[in-house]
């Protein structure tokens, strides 16, 4: 009993800290637009070359579930990982671990706050499941409409859950390394989970070649010429042809294998208690060893003081004068620190990739540099809140006018040189388009990302938006499409969108300045 | 230069008020708050600092109200906060150069006005390392810096010798009294030592609400031949508290000394002593009752 309960006040607690931020609100928000895009029909399953299911309940809770398994299992990751990592910062983690608290207790309870948090979105989403279905004027099936999200998408949740407690607790892993571990991790593991001759379960963690099997079953019964193959994105189909689906077969067997899954999440959690190392100063990163291999040399800090003479040469007032080149040096400084040498060097072989590829290759690549920036870019506005140092800097004189644009330019600097391979290669084709595509991208990421960070203060919000939007981009949506590499691009409109989100960010910072 | 604040109250809840219909008039010198936690000193320094913004009532800095021209303070202005972070990947040099940066200040005074400070800090061989790697103590020390370097007219600092070891505190009293004359220090702390130390004037702070603001010597005044010394045994400590207000008890062989402040002799083996500021914190305190 008193273990059951320890669990449930770590992850009640855990849980409440971050459903009272405002990010969880926006992304609740963006949650629901998924459903929303799936229950409309906005967001598709296609099976090749343009069939589809007519739209019941079963059809838009089985498109949920693929929805929510794949963005959720994806970019749920970065919205539950950090908690860990959060009492590792404040140093409750060590104050935890002069507790009796075992490691794979301590475990479980941030895993079972992280399924909870992703659980809540399903719930969410249920909730939108039934009034888009109610909406569409179709017949309310709740067992068909909600099974495929609490037997798919639920497991998938709970080892998503555990894959952030894992990559928390291995030093390595935790940081932005980690995020991008994951993200090419998990597309890497979609691939065999649907290409392999025969049905996995265990491999098809996501729930895809479950749904994608039955969905085909039921296309190739109307029409058999289909391949089976299928596509999901968002687009629309030119000529639909619409077959019924009356939901997936819950066999014994499936359900059961579902069951498992959501078991292994959790004893994943447990498990991953041997490389946990409960908060030990000792068990420090390769980094940290070696800043202080080198620095033992000059560890006598404290001087005698006694003898020091207290000197400081007045400053007169007209010294104080804004340099935004000095402003903006030091702006750059603090957002490129603490970049290894390899980080460097991935990036100058992608400019220099962007600059020699054929024009289509070449856009891939932008995008893949731009990607590669996501965790410096996500740190912009939201730097002052995550390192507690918005009370010295928000009382510095004009930091709206002087500060926020140097953060701006800094990362306009980094986007534009990050991306410069590309733009040397426009310039020589003489291809005025794909350069002012190219500049409104350069423009739109910073603002967006600025924009971001100044209204939750958090780095996550951007880090998901982003590169679920680039994800977006590369499936070749035009709308959405703001760096150039569709024809029917609508650049300027982001354009215009980057400015304003500058402007908006100018004045959130502005009310910021002074809590009310 | 002078800081005039008129009924300045910052109201957080419908039923909380942090600060109520504050007045105060400063000049240039250390200017101790002394408060219990909770009694609206970090209330009264944030807004002091242009970061919050009062419920009512007006700052003003030479005249100009800080409210609609915040710049005109902050161009001038050294703030310490109570808890503050710093930026983890930077060195202590880099970060005392961003902050310069962004406070305006020119290349040439900057690294100058650094190399002095950090030899002030006593930093000057850590200064290019990482602040990751830094102590408590060390990250206060920076702190210390950034709030020194544009050369405040004034000097907000919160609980700043927090973390500091015995040496480096009267290191930093040392420096905030070299530093008073030209201009306004004030000075917020629960080490009524570190106040007695430095401060030219205090200001008693409880329940968001002003209690006294004299100089040291009045207020040490107050209690004068009303503080009492003598050892009692030990089981009897709890029933003196409950009829004397006991400022201070040391552990001795036959027993525990107890500082006593009364205004009647507590005993007929207590002897007079020196009132100190603690004894007229505490009895401030208990008259008015403790803020939380």
């Amino acid at each position: 009993m008193k273990t059951y309960r320890v669990i449930y006040h770590m992850a009640r607690a855990d849980f409440l800290e971050r459903t009272r931020r405002y990010s969880f609100l926006i992304m609740i928000g963006l949650v629901m637009w998924i459903g929303y895009a799936a229950a409309t029909g906005k967001m598709i399953m296609r099976i090749y070359p343009d069939y589809t299911g007519e739209l019941n309940s079963a059809w838009i809770g089985t498109l949920m579930a693929l929805t929510v398994s794949f963005f959720l299992g994806w970019f749920g990751f970065y919205l539950v990982k950090g908690s860990v990592a959060r009492d590792y910062e404040t140093g409750v983690g060590q104050i935890m671990a002069t507790t009796p608290l075992t490691r794979p207790l301590y475990l479980l309870g941030k895993w079972l706050s992280n399924f909870a948090l992703l659980g809540v979105m399903i719930l969410l989403l249920m909730a939108v499941a039934i009034l888009m279905n109610l909406f569409n004027n179709t017949p309310l099936n709740l067992w068909a409409l909600l099974s495929p999200l609490l037997i798919i998408a639920l497991p998938c949740m709970a080892v998503t859950a555990s894959i952030a407690v894992l990559f928390e607790i291995i030093s390595w892993l935790r940081g932005g390394l980690g995020n991008i571990v994951y993200f090419i991790a998990f597309l890497m593991l979609i691939i065999p989970s649907i290409e392999t001759p025969n049905y996995l379960p265990l491999l098809d963690i996501l729930g895809f070649r479950l749904i994608g099997d039955n969905v085909a079953n039921a296309a190739r019964a109307i029409y058999p010429e289909s391949t089976g193959a299928f596509t999901f994105t968002i687009t629309t189909l030119s000529t639909p042809k619409f077959f019924p689906f009356t939901g997936i077969e819950w066999k014994p067997a499936v359900v059961i294998w579902r069951i498992v899954i959501l078991f292994l999440g959790m004893s994943t959690a447990v498990i991953s208690s041997i490389f946990f190392d409960r908060f030990s100063p000792s068990h420090t990163s390769l980094e940290k060893k070696k800043t202080k291999r080198t620095n033992h040399k000059q560890i006598a800090f404290s001087e005698p003081i006694a003898n020091i003479d207290i000197h400081l040469t007045p400053l007169p007032a007209s010294r104080i004068r804004f340099r935004f080149d000095v402003i903006l040096l030091n702006e750059l400084k603090l957002l490129m620190k603490g970049q290894r040498w390899w980080w460097y060097m991935a990036a100058i072989g992608l400019v220099i990739a962007q600059f020699v590829n054929t024009l289509n290759v070449t856009y891939i690549l932008l995008i893949i540099s731009w990607l590669w920036i996501t965790l410096l870019l996500s740190k912009l506005g939201s730097r002052e809140i995550h390192h507690n140092t918005h009370q010295i800097v928000f009382s510095t004189p004009h930091p709206v006018v002087t500060q926020l644009p140097a953060i701006w330019f800094s990362a306009f600097t980094l986007t534009a040189l990050t991306g410069s391979g590309a733009l040397v290669k426009f310039i020589m084709m003489g291809n005025l388009q794909s350069i002012l595509a190219w500049l409104g991208g350069a423009i739109f990421i910073p603002s967006l990302a600025l924009f971001l960070g100044v209204l939750t203060g958090t780095n996550k919000l951007f880090e998901i938006v982003y590169v679920l939007w680039m994800y977006l981009i590369l499936q070749k949506i035009p709308s959405l499409d703001f760096v150039g590499l569709t024809i029917d691009s609508p650049w300027k409109m982001y354009l215009c969108i980057a400015f304003a989100l500058m402007l908006a960010s100018a004045m959130i910072r502005q009310t910021q300045l002074k809590t009310k | 230069m002078n800081l005039t604040i008129s009924q300045l109250s910052k109201q957080y809840r419908r039923d909380f008020w942090g600060l109520r219909n504050f007045d105060l008039e400063l000049k240039p010198g250390v200017i101790g708050l002394l408060g219990p936690n909770g009694a609206g000193k970090s209330t009264l320094m944030r807004m002091l600092a242009t970061i919050t913004k009062p419920t009512t009532g007006t700052i003003l800095w030479n005249g100009d109200d800080i409210n609609k021209f915040p710049n005109n303070l902050r161009k001038v202005l050294g703030y310490l906060p109570q808890d503050f972070g710093i930026y983890p990947n930077l060195t202590a040099l880099e970060f005392l150069e961003y902050m310069a940066a962004i406070k305006g200040m020119d290349s040439k005074t900057t690294r100058r006005r650094i190399d002095e400070l950090l030899v002030l800090v006593n930093l000057v061989q850590a200064a290019k390392r990482p602040l990751r790697s830094f102590s408590g103590g060390m990250k206060q020390r920076v702190g210390i810096a950034q709030a020194l370097l544009n050369d405040p007219q004034l000097l907000i600092v919160d609980e700043p010798t927090v973390g500091l070891d015995p040496e480096e505190r009267v290191r930093f009293r040392n420096l905030l009294s070299d530093l008073s004359g030209k201009r306004i220090i004030l000075l917020s702390t629960h080490i009524v030592s570190d106040v007695e130390a430095t401060a030219t004037e205090i200001v008693l702070i409880n329940k968001g609400r002003k209690c006294q603001h004299t100089t040291p010597e009045k207020l040490l005044e107050q209690l004068d031949g009303e503080v009492w010394q003598w050892v009692i045994p030990s089981e009897n400590l709890s029933a003196l508290k409950e009829i004397h207000l006991v400022s201070g008890t040391i552990r001795r062989e036959n027993g525990i000394q107890v500082r006593v402040v009364s205004k009647i002799q507590p005993a007929p083996e207590a002897e007079q002593v020196t009132a100190n500021l603690e004894d007229v914190y505490l009895k401030e305190v208990s008259q008015n009752g403790a803020s939380k």
